[in-house]
């Protein structure tokens, strides 16, 4: 981590995973994962729960940042 | 049952042919039986470690719990995939190459010298010990009850047949054949999940997983949204089981598997492993197995009168909610198959846990304080006689108070691997970090979540003031860590030099 902190791509890197994080937590928080009163569960493809969704784009968050840095401006790539 | 006893022999037979094939092939050195002599490559490291934190849980407890409370603990996976590829993207590379240098044989062993302290090595030993040994008991155990499912047979004959796989496994393989068995464990492992989970679908939901949310809906709506039937998962707690799942970088068996890394390469690519392969397909099988299959099949109403039936509890029956549809649903023969599966993740994760464990006994408790002119041959010997030993207690403490068990996972283990994390992360990161802070913080952070899991007066955790034993601990450890740390004198130049500098040398260089 100390030679990510070394560079100006390397904190961007790290700022944009605490800030997905904190997005995550947000989310939780402010009740993203709840049904709305008097509404129905949010369900994609008819199936795919809030719960899972929102892992699925933290996931998918994290991969396209972790292509893009660990390809492109590592150091020790 | 001889049908599936001869499937279970044979099975047992091809694991304990690659231990002793691993045992002839190795260089019989420390290096070699304890770390694979550094040569795993990523995809053997990618299965090695997924299968190594993916045990019977992820087939019991995981759908279980999603079947009773709802998709809300599903946050604790999310964090897990970001901790595990953390470990891997940021403190990886410095461990792999900081004990490579050095020939350190663990992270104990890395972080003794780092703060230049034998006790602060005994502590981070002993306590890391206390939290991964038990664990390793459980899951024999749980292998047991899948067993006596499927044969009849006592639970006993199964935990036992476990346990001769594990002491074969870890005493003759060491870890590079614990590595390539764990391969072997997990393609059997995904079929048997997956694959039961396929066929399931195609047998008994017409309307496949669309038609099961459906039926859902009209049953018990609020599974298929947070906090969940009973209320539990409220935004507080997933926020806070999102955050315990990032600690994931500080299990020991999994950071001690970055040291097996062949290069530095490997810390580039293993990421991707885990967020495609882990994140975007494994673990979602048992999601929609808990969280969609099996209520639709069998509602709880349905569990409630099975247990009330077989005399156990609706937790307990929701634990094998899975076993108990495929058992329902599907022909006998593939009953066998699947109880490999949880043999397989069982097997493959107490593996690296016992091997883990020995390594530290041998090297950083027999070497470490009583023997410290013990040779090669010598650490060797002692890791795996250890291995031994370890396997009886962990059982013996699982099979005294199998009760205590369940608890000790979900709120003695984690939060127990947690402890080292401060002065691990410092160690690593933080030039300033002393061996005072460290030792203080350790003792601290242990003492303290011993304390606040015995003194419970009413019931209430009030030392940990009701919040889940990770957050107040390792926020005091963390606290206490710096604070002490900024107190004392840094460490010497040689230190820094040799744990820092020269390390950042070699990544930059090593090609």
């Amino acid at each position: 981590m100390r030679e990510v902190m070394d560079h100006t791509a390397g904190k961007v890197y790290l700022a944009y995973l605490a800030a997905t994080i904190v997005g995550m937590v947000v989310a939780i928080v402010r009740g993203a994962m709840s049904v709305p009163e008097g509404g129905e569960p949010f369900l994609l493809f008819g199936w795919m729960t809030a719960p899972l969704v929102a892992g699925i784009i933290f996931v998918l968050l994290w991969l396209v940042g972790y292509l893009v840095y660990f390809f492109k401006f590592w150091p020790y790539r | 049952m001889v049908f599936d006893i001869a499937v279970l022999t044979i099975f047992g037979l091809i694991i304990i042919g690659m231990a002793a094939y691993g045992y002839k092939i190795s260089a019989k050195t420390a290096e070699d039986y304890m770390l694979g002599g550094r040569t795993i490559g990523v995809v053997v490291m990618f299965f090695f470690v997924l299968f190594a934190i993916s045990s019977s849980w992820t087939f019991y407890g995981f759908p279980g719990l999603l079947y009773l409370e709802g998709p809300g603990y599903v946050f604790f996976i999310w964090g897990s995939v970001a901790g595990f590829a953390g470990l891997y993207m940021f403190l990886g590379p410095r461990i792999w190459a900081l004990t490579k240098m050095n020939r350190f044989l663990s992270p104990v062993e890395a972080l003794g010298e780092r703060y230049e302290s034998k006790p602060l090595r005994l502590v981070l030993a002993i306590s890391i010990l206390a939290f991964i040994v038990p664990y390793v008991g459980i899951q024999p155990l749980g292998v047991g009850a899948g067993f006596q499912a499927l044969t009849g047979l006592p639970a006993l004959w199964g935990a036992t047949y476990t346990a001769v796989l594990l002491i074969f496994l870890v005493l003759l393989g060491g870890m590079r054949i614990v590595a390539w068995v764990n391969i072997f464990l997990g393609v059997v492992y995904v079929t048997a999940l997956m694959g039961s989970m396929v066929w399931i679908v195609n047998v008994a939901l017409p309307g496949g997983l669309p038609g099961a949310a459906a039926t859902i809906m009209e049953t018990q709506p609020e599974l298929l949204s947070a906090p969940g039937p009973k209320g539990t998962f409220t935004p507080v707690l997933m926020g806070g089981t999102f955050i315990v799942g990032l600690l994931a970088f500080s299990w020991p068996h999994v950071v001690i598997g970055a040291m097996t890394a062949r290069d530095k390469n490997l810390f580039k690519w293993f990421p991707l492993l885990i967020f495609v392969f882990g994140g975007l397909f494994f673990y979602i099988i048992p999601f929609i197995w808990g969280s969609l299959v099996a209520p639709a099949i069998m509602p709880l109403e349905a569990l409630t009168a099975r247990a009330a039936e077989l005399g156990t509890t609706v937790e307990i029956e929701a634990d094998r909610v899975v076993q108990t549809i495929i058992v329902q649903e599907l022909p006998g023969w593939f009953g066998v198959f699947v109880l490999m599966g949880v043999i397989a993740a069982a097997v493959s994760t107490a593996a690296v846990q016992l091997m883990t464990s020995s390594v530290i006994v041998a090297r950083d408790v027999i070497q470490g304080v009583f023997k410290p002119d013990a040779d090669d041959k010598e650490v060797t010997r002692w890791a795996r006689w250890s291995v031994i030993v370890i396997v009886i207690l962990s059982l013996s403490i699982s099979v005294i108070d199998t009760g205590a068990m369940a608890l000790y996972l979900t709120d003695v283990s984690i939060p127990g691997f947690a402890q080292w994390s401060p002065a691990l992360v410092g160690g690593l990161l933080w030039k300033r970090g002393t061996r005072q802070g460290a030792i203080a913080a350790t003792l601290v952070g242990v003492i303290y979540l011993v304390l606040g899991l015995l003194i419970t007066p009413g019931g209430s955790r009030v030392l940990l003031f009701d919040l889940h034993p990770i957050v107040p601990t390792l926020l005091v450890n963390t606290v206490v860590y710096i604070v002490v740390s900024l107190l004392t004198p840094a460490p010497s130049e040689e230190i820094q030099t040799q744990f820092f500098d020269e390390v950042d040398e070699f990544l930059r260089s090593e090609s």
